[in-house]
This record gives C-alpha cells, structure tokens and sequence, in this order.
C-alpha cells in the first residue's frame, strides 16, 4: 500500500518548508537511509520550494505513516511534536490521488502551475538512479505523469494567465505566430518593466532595447536581459521596427502619442504592433488602440484577462478533478491486480502440491506403468488443476478489474486455506500458471 | 439515385459540420475526429452524387448554376478535410464545412439531375474552363474563411473580451497568412478561369465579352482580389482592411451562380 508523508505551502509555513527541504544531492543519500532504516522499500522524494513530500511503498510490515515521519523529523533535525503537527500523510487510495493532484498542479499555490510536473519527473529519476523505485512506485508514478499531461491538455488548466506579467505574454502569443526572435522596446526601467520583460523573454522574445530617461538605468537593465539600451529622444525608429512595446514609466502625463505611433506604423507595413501599458497613470495615450493593427493594453485590461484566467483555471480545476476520478481508480484497479499476486500463485502451489501428493500416495499403483505413461498420469493431474483453477482466477481478476478483490481473495484464502505470504509476487498474474 | 445520394450526403455533412464546430468550440479531439470523419463521409457521397449525376444527364456536371454549387461545395470540402489533415488549422471547421454544406444544400433544392442540351462541340473548353475556375473559387472561400475568422479575432481583441475567445482560433499572423496564401493559389486559378471563359465565349458567341451577370460578377471578384494583391505587394497593407475585401472579393465570385441561373 502507497503512503505519503510531506508538508506543502497550506500544511506549514515558510520558515519549516526551508528547513524541511532537502536540496537535490541530498536526496540519493536520503534516500539510501530510508532503506536503511525501513528495510527494502520503494521510495521517492519530491523536495520544491512549496513541498516535501515522502512517497513509499511496500510489502507487509513496511514502514508506516509513523516511521517516515519520524525519518523526515531526525534527518532535517526538526523535533518530533513540530513534524507531527504539520505534515499531512495518505495512505493508499489518498496517496494515489495526492499525487496525482499534485502531478495536475491542483495542490500547487498557483493552481495548474506546469512546473510542478518537471519537479516530480526529476525526483522520480533520482529515485530510480539510487534504486529506490520498483515495480509499484514506478507505475504510480509514471501512470501520475502521464494523467497530468492528460488531465493538462483536456482541461487547459495551465493555460490561462494568473500575473499582470503573464497575461502580457499570454496576449502576445494570440497575435503573434511564435514568440521566439520577436523585438520589444521597453519604455522605462522600473521594477514591474523588468518582471513584464522577463516574462517575455523567457517566452521567447529575444531582441530587447530598452530606453530610459536615466541612460545608465537603460543600460543595466538592457545588459541584464541581453539587449541593448538607446537614449530616451531616440527610441522613436525602434517604434517601426519592434513587434511589442512596453511601457512603464513614472511620467505623469503619456509618454507615447497617437501621431508617434501613426508615424510608426506608415513603415511597418501592415505587421501587428502589440503595446502593453503597465504604468499608473498610463504612459501610452488611449487612442493607440484605434489605430489599425495596434493593440493596447493597459494595467486594468491585463487584470481583466488575469481575473479571467483565475475563474478560467478554477473552473478547469474542477473538471481536472472529475478526471482525475478516472485515472485513480485505473490505478486502484491495476494495484489490486498486483495485490493479488502472491495470493493466486499459492493457490496453484496448494494445488498442484494436492496433486502432486495424490501422486505420491498412488506411487505403488503406478508402479508398473512405464514412464511414457506416468508422463501422462503428471500431464493429466497438472492439466486438470490448471482447469479447475481457470474459471475462480479469471474471476479473481476481474473482482480486480472493478475493484472488488480485496473480499473475494481473502474468501479464496479461507476456502483453501492458503497462506500466501513469502511467495514471489506476479508469479501467477505474469505467467497465469504455475509453471 | 444521385438526388438520394446527395440527401444522405447532406445529413452527414450537416452532422459533422455540427460535430466539428463543437469539438473545435470545446477542444474535444473525439467530437473533432467523429465530425472529420462524418465530413469525410459526406465527401465521398458528394462526389458519387457528383459522378452518377453526369451519368443520368450525359454531361460533365458542371454546366448549370445549382451544378456550380454543388462542385463549389465538394472543392470547398475537399480543402477543408486537405487543411485539416496537413495544417492543423482546426478553427477552419468553424467555417469552411458550413459554407460547403450551404453550397451543396441549396444546390439540391434545384433539380440538379434534370437532362442537358446535348453536348456542344466546344464541351472540352467548357470543362476546363468550369473545373479550373470553380478550383480557383473553392480556394477564395479558404481566403475568406481566414478572413472571416481574422476578422473575429481582431474584434475580440480590440473590444478587449476574455481571452478564452481568442484561444479558440489560431494567431492573428497565423489566420492573415493562411488567408494570403489561399488567395495566392486561388487568384491565378480565377485568372486562368476567366480567361478560358473568354475563349469559351469567342467560340461560342464570337465575342469574347457577352455582360452577362455570370462575366460581370468573376470580372469583378478578380478586381478586387488583384487589388488586395497590389496594395498588399506594394503598400504592405495586410490585416483587417486586406480581410474584409477577401470577403467581398469571394461574394462577387460566388455571386456568379446568379448568373448562370438566369
């Protein structure tokens, strides 16, 4: 059975998220550890700057919920009673469904945020590299990656934008074919144009001049994002050149007319030029927007896109979350098909030991027959128990299938009276017989 | 037979037209797929109903104006499934299918399988030039289903709606090109179809020119589309004004059914 320890964003604060994190070449020792001290388990860390989470799983006797967070206590050296009120543990279906909740980005501070599925993909290969993983942990946490993306592309719920930064970006990208080799001219040096420039260059937006009524302030802020500054009285020709414009000064009156960018756009032939007006008050005159081919967004237009895009995701959170029904109950399905393993592969052994008893108690009788014949008499004997067994097995399996093998294998264990604990797992489920 | 065809032909086209449009509104790939297929399906019927139609009549179907539509509206199909399957423009099945199923629909309101005149001793120019220029139109409604969309989005953008608007069609650049590029392959195909009409009418009327609406409207069409290719060479205008002539341009060119029903 799956169990997870962690503590996120909403389960403890900042200051023992920090402690409670464990930096990425820590983990394959810590890892190594947690084998140590629980024994042959399967396990991975997920460690971000919002969680630390512990997931493992083992056979009878594995460590419980106690025992891991006794391990993240002692070895973040946090005392007992701080880890006990702050983390959350799953057990089983919870856990299942937690990460893959968080594989969604439905347990992230910015809800749907697509990082998250990066973090968890790069813990899983650390795990896998130490040897943590094994055949339970691996599929979980593939059958995780793989319904995120899922979940992700039905719904959208990464999509829509949550910052002022990215509903800029996010409004380029519905104008513009591809980001990637597009020029911008930033107006202004500020804070927030930075933020705003460094969202569009991380989409892609590599040519960047920027302009500043303090040259120098152009300048370091220009080197910062590889671009180049020009003086203030002379950004006018980038006007014609650039596919965005940002602006963000601190003039009190606008710094961007309607006959500047008219001027601009008689040589642009026809190409869109995208604005965006980050300043209050406002640095671009209004009736840019008139202009055809230009697109002008200010503060109040880009927080109307970001409001959108909050609802957007909360409504595409709660289809993620139907969905997600789906893939954790396949999980559950395909884990009680595991489950069931040892118990089928004792229920050949029980009866082919019987037969092969039977045999051995008919030894005298069979004496004289000659080994062709006793070949067959063994074929016979094996044939039949496969037959009898065929029909209960299928059953068993498709008990699995809808969920409900737990009950009918233990009723299976009762009527044969077998045990099967210490049997090699999949025995039976891989080879479906006993051979 | 052909008219029983076309009927079933039409039910899976409006079918799927409906399907697409819903799985493109809603990003569902299965309603998307179920829709291709059922257009796919309506292609195949439309052209049976095509080829058993010029059995019954012994004539190239393509001489009366319900039997332009028609053709026009199989072109339009074929391009629309050609796009779909190449260029993932997927928001064309906002309006490409329900233009073609329009075309088909009010061509089987005529009776499009009554008998012709017998064939003339010019039909080999009939075909060509009828074929070509009809390819040429069915291109022009690409151009004008682009445009049509360009022109949604460059609203939706300028009224500054929500952005789920614009997440359902393609990048401005994206929908002012793909309009282009339709209409460079469709202008020299009008141009080529215009100019076999010409020869057609030499032959026919001994007159190059006969100011039939069936001449004015194609005349017209390509005015304004090597209008919209001068001022988009010469003076770079590309987006809004360039998409509301490649409306126009396209409406004068399906005006020519007018003409061929009078």
């Amino acid at each position: 059975m799956p169990t997870l320890v962690g503590m996120n964003h909403r389960s403890a604060p900042l200051d023992l998220r920090e402690r409670a994190a464990f930096a990425e070449a820590e983990i394959p020792e810590a890892l190594a550890r947690l084998r140590e001290s629980c024994g042959p388990i399967e396990a991975v860390i997920l460690s971000t700057c919002n969680r630390t989470e512990i997931l493992s799983r083992g056979d009878e006797g594995a460590p419980t919920a106690a025992h891991l967070r006794a391990f993240l206590a002692a070895s973040r050296g946090i005392d007992g009673e701080t880890v006990e009120r702050h983390v959350y543990v799953h057990e089983g279906t919870a856990a299942v469904r937690h990460l893959f909740s968080v594989a969604c980005g439905l347990d992230s501070m910015v809800l749907g945020e697509p990082q998250i599925l990066g973090q968890l993909k790069r813990a899983y290969a650390i795990a896998q590299a130490s040897g943590a993983t094994g055949p339970v942990v691996d599929r979980l946490v593939q059958h995780a990656l793989a319904a995120a993306k899922r979940i992700r592309r039905a719904t959208g719920i990464s999509r829509h934008a949550v910052s002022i930064a990215s509903a800029a970006a996010h409004l380029a990208r519905t104008i513009f074919d591809d980001l990637h080799g597009r020029s911008a001219l930033l107006l202004g040096a500020g804070k927030m144009t930075e933020l705003a420039a460094r969202h569009l260059a991380a989409s892609g937006v590599a040519d960047v001049t920027v302009t500043n009524r303090t040259y120098a302030r152009a300048e370091t802020l220009a080197a910062s994002l590889d671009g180049r500054a020009v003086p203030w009285d002379a950004y006018e020709p980038e006007l014609a050149r650039v596919d965005i414009v940002l602006t963000g000064t601190a003039a009190a009156a606008p710094v961007l007319t309607k006959a500047q960018v008219r001027r601009a756009l008689a040589s642009r032939r026809g190409r869109p030029l995208f604005i965006v007006d980050i300043a209050v008050p406002r640095d671009v005159e209004p009736s840019v927007h008139e202009l055809p081919g230009v697109y002008l967004y200010d503060v109040d237009d880009l927080q109307e896109s970001v409001d959108s895009g909050l609802t957007q995701r909360r409504r595409a959170a709660e289809e993620a979350r139907r969905l997600l029904d789906v893939e954790v109950a396949s999980f559950d399905r395909w884990r009680q098909g595991f489950d069931l393993a040892p118990t089928i592969a004792a229920l050949y052994d029980h009866l082919h030991g019987v037969g092969q008893d039977e045999i051995e108690r008919y030894a005298h009788r069979l004496a004289s027959l000659t080994p062709e014949q006793r070949a067959v008499v063994l074929d016979l004997t094996r044939s039949l128990i496969q037959k009898v067994l065929h029909v209960p097995v299928t059953s068993l399996k498709s008990a699995a299938q809808r969920g409900e093998a737990g009950a009918r294998a233990a009723l299976y264990r009762e009527i044969f009276g077998i045990d099967p604990e210490g049997r090699p797992p999949l025995r039976a489920i891989q080879g479906g017989k006993d051979d | 037979m052909a008219r029983v065809v076309l009927t079933i032909a039409l039910a899976c086209h409006a079918a799927g037209a409906g399907l697409a449009a819903i799985g493109e509104l809603r990003h569902g790939a299965i309603l998307e797929r179920a829709g291709a297929a059922l257009l796919s399906a309506a292609w195949a019927g439309e052209l049976a109903a095509l080829i058993l139609l010029g059995v019954a009549t012994d004539a190239y179907p393509l001489r009366t104006g319900p039997e332009y539509l028609l053709v026009l509206g199989w072109f339009v199909l074929t391009l629309h499934l050609a796009l779909w399957l190449r260029s993932g423009v997927r928001a064309a099945s906002l309006v490409l299918p329900p233009i073609a199923g329009i075309m088909v629909l009010s061509a089987s309101l005529f009776a499009v399988d009554r008998a012709h005149e017998p064939a003339l001793p010019t039909q080999g120019w009939l075909v060509f030039h009828t074929s070509i220029a009809t390819a040429g139109v069915a291109a022009l409604a690409v151009s004008f289903a682009m445009s049509v969309l360009f022109l949604v989005k460059e609203h939706a953008l300028k009224a500054k709606r929500p952005l789920a608007v614009l997440e359902k069609l393609p990048t401005l650049e994206a929908l002012d090109r793909l309009g282009f590029q339709a209409l460079l392959y469709g202008f020299p195909l009008l141009t080529v179809g215009i100019a076999t009409g010409m020869v057609y009418s030499g032959l026919l009327h001994d007159r190059l020119f006969v100011w039939g609406l069936k001449e004015i409207f194609p005349l017209i069409a390509w005015i304004v589309f090597a209008g919209i290719l001068w001022a988009r060479f010469a003076r770079g205008i590309t987006g809004r004004r360039s998409a509301i002539l490649a409306i126009a341009g396209f409406a004068f060119a399906l005006l020519t059914f007018v003409g061929m029903v009078r």
